[in-house]
């Protein structure tokens, strides 16, 4: 046990809040999205190289800029988009495990890319209180996570009680992900993609053309870039003049709707209700890829898949996040 | 490449006074479920709603959760532990146990909150969106979108639009969007208002915002983006750190099957009142007041060719509006 053992944190970035694995699931009634970390599959990784069990809280820093002390000896790991890393100095390999001890400076400069985001496992995890089940930051609610905001220096983050610290590991380099300025995110048919609303040459345009990541980016959704559809309806009738309104209806998490004529992906603290139609869903398995989309400058293309690629996608996932990806640093 | 294939399951007619129903695939870990047409009948959210109750009391596994819509709603679901098909026919019994209209009485208390029309904040929000984001949107000309709501409506001035959203009490049909948001219905179809949303949205609009979107109101639970056309501002309808002590036991003032009814309030008024729902002076007013759905269907028959009326000429005007 670490008593009071704490992280302070030096510098945040851009945007730096603890988020968890899967967040906050089973409130979308209330009009909560599960927040959470938004690359999944680099938090997870780095929970597996520390020893944490994986739905840990830890640090996902966004495009970097970020510097942070250790008031405690711990195990630590870097997952995500590239950045030159360093602890005291000295650098530090992504993907890899070390010890930090006591009063080491973690700092992470900006992402050149590809990619967006990195996370910071910390052995023990970031132990902020629970709230209705996660630790994960919902700024929009403010609620979770450390004082339901993000980051500032300053800030001291309780860290938990570390299991048993092993030798420094390494995710196994093919069981990495692959990031990249052009995209390719695996996505089902959405509920409204029907010839109802949008018409063959819509989806065959969905589906064809790469979409340009919007700057107006965040955790609530990542916007593409303006298209006009052709749809099939005139106007959303009750719903509202536009064809691309219906009446309010649940999202599911992933949906990519249809905003206007502004196709917005829905990211994890996005809205889970509205009147737009959704052209499309991201699959569980291609969820992560969002968190690295990286606002001007990346594209996107959606790859249709059915709903048994999506379940055999998943199992792959969770196999690569598994003890068999850890081998010796 | 896969095949192209339709992300609608299975389609039932109506049956046994039951509205037709149309299953989605919502992604890998859902399914919507849609009921009826799309149209403003409120008798398919009744209908929601029970489904919705008797599906969260009797969740088979792998069901994670079910989250209401207007006239739809989502189930997630483990798809490893329940198979699609076998979630389509739970969902279809549901449905057959469902009873009749008439006979459904639902729980719900009916909430009186103030509203300031054309105030400050919502002014703010259209400004900031007229500079920032599209200076040509048809529905923030004179910098608010009370005017486009009038004209979109064929409402002779704004006096009468405000009228008509006093005049009669909203129905929550669901909470979603942000956490605690309303989605209100106006329970006297003479009163029905529709108006097309943003395009595309806003990224500000003010805590307490009152906005209008297609047929349903809301008002908005925290500083937020948002599609709904503004034009008055009420009090807080969530709060984490329950400063009022309607907070206390849940964080959301409102839940579906709630009623609001609005009282018309000066600007300077409702800043005084806020401040009081902070302070914990304030009461919200709220009366437990169960809903007779055989008593609304009566009232919607007597006031059917008003209502038929008011829809033709609502109607008139839109079609002589611009969208945005």
């Amino acid at each position: 046990m670490r008593g009071g053992a704490t992280i302070e944190i030096l510098k945040p970035g851009v945007q730096a809040t603890v988020q968890d694995y899967p967040g906050r699931p089973g409130m979308l009634r209330q009009g909560f999205f599960p927040s959470g970390a938004m690359d999944f599959f680099a938090l997870r990784a780095g929970n597996l190289l520390v020893g944490n069990p994986q739905n840990a809280a830890g640090l996902e820093v966004t495009l970097g800029g970020f510097s942070a002390r250790f008031e405690t000896d711990a195990t630590m790991a870097i997952c995500g988009a590239p950045a030159e890393t360093t602890l005291d100095g000295e650098p530090v390999a992504l993907w890899e495990s070390r010890r930090a001890p006591a009063g080491s400076e973690l700092t992470i400069a900006i992402s050149p890319g590809p990619g967006f985001r990195c996370y910071v496992a910390v052995s023990g995890g970031i132990d902020v209180p629970q709230l209705f089940g996660s630790r994960a930051t919902y700024t929009m609610g403010g609620l979770g996570g450390f004082e339901g905001r993000a980051l500032r220096a300053g800030d001291r983050l309780p860290l938990g009680p570390a299991g048993e610290n092993g030798q420094p590991r390494r995710f196994n380099e093919t069981a990495r992900p692959h990031y990249d300025r052009e995209w390719e995110v695996e996505a089902m048919r959405g509920p409204q993609a029907t010839p109802d609303f949008l018409t063959d040459a819509d989806m065959q345009q969905f589906f064809g053309r790469s979409w340009k990541v919007d700057r107006n980016s965040d955790r609530t959704g990542v916007r593409l870039e303006s298209h006009r559809f052709e749809y099939a309806r005139d106007t959303g009738g009750v719903a509202g003049g536009h064809p691309s309104n219906i009446l309010d209806n649940p999202y599911p998490v992933g949906a990519i709707n249809i905003n206007g004529d502004l196709p917005v992906l829905l990211g994890p603290d996005g809205p889970t209700a509205g009147g737009f139609i959704v052209a499309a869903t991201v699959v569980h398995a291609a969820l992560w890829k969002v968190g690295q989309l990286r606002p001007v400058g990346d594209h996107v293309r959606f790859r249709e898949v059915t709903i048994e690629e999506a379940a055999a996608a998943e199992q792959e996932l969770e196999t690569r996040l598994s003890e068999n990806s850890l081998e010796p640093a | 490449m896969s095949g192209v294939s339709s992300p609608v399951l299975l389609q039932l007619e109506p049956r046994g006074g039951h509205p037709a129903v149309t299953y989605r695939q919502a992604g890998d870990r859902a399914v919507l479920v849609e009921y009826g047409e799309m149209e403003m009948d409120l008798t398919l959210n009744f209908f929601v709603l029970a489904v919705d109750t008797a599906v969260s009391t009797e969740a088979p596994d792998g069901v994670i959760e079910t989250a209401p819509g207007f006239r739809s709603m989502l189930v997630r679901y483990d798809p490893l532990k329940l198979s699609t098909s076998d979630l389509l026919t739970h969902l279809s019994k549901v449905h057959e146990g469902i009873p009749a209209q008439q006979e459904i009485e639902i729980p719900s208390r009916m909430i009186t909150l103030p509203i300031a029309f054309d105030e400050s904040q919502s002014r703010a929000a259209v400004e900031r969106y007229v500079r920032s984001i599209r200076k040509d949107a048809p529905n923030c000309e004179g910098a608010n979108n009370i005017d486009y709501i009038v004209r979109y409506n064929g409402f002779s001035d704004r006096e009468e639009f405000y009228e008509a959203v006093l005049a009669t009490d909203h129905w929550t049909g669901f909470i979603g969007f942000f956490p605690g948001l309303p989605f209100m219905f106006p329970i006297d179809p003479r009163h029905t208002v529709v108006v097309p949303k943003y395009n595309p949205t806003r990224t500000w609009t003010a805590e307490g915002a009152v906005g209008l979107g297609g047929p349903c109101y809301a008002i908005y639970p925290v500083e937020s983006a948002g599609g709904y056309q503004l034009f008055g501002r009420s009090l807080p309808v969530y709060d984490l750190q329950a400063r009022n002590e309607v907070f206390r036991e849940h964080p959301l003032l409102l839940r579906p099957g709630d009623r609001v009814t609005f009282e018309r309030v000066s600007e300077e008024e409702l800043l005084s009142t806020w401040e009081d729902a902070r302070a914990d002076r304030y009461r919200y007013r709220i009366e437990e007041q169960p809903f007779d759905v055989g008593a609304y269907l009566e009232l919607r028959e007597k006031v059917r060719d008003e209502a038929e009326k008011w829809r033709q000429r609502r109607e008139e005007a839109a079609a002589n509006t611009p969208v945005p």
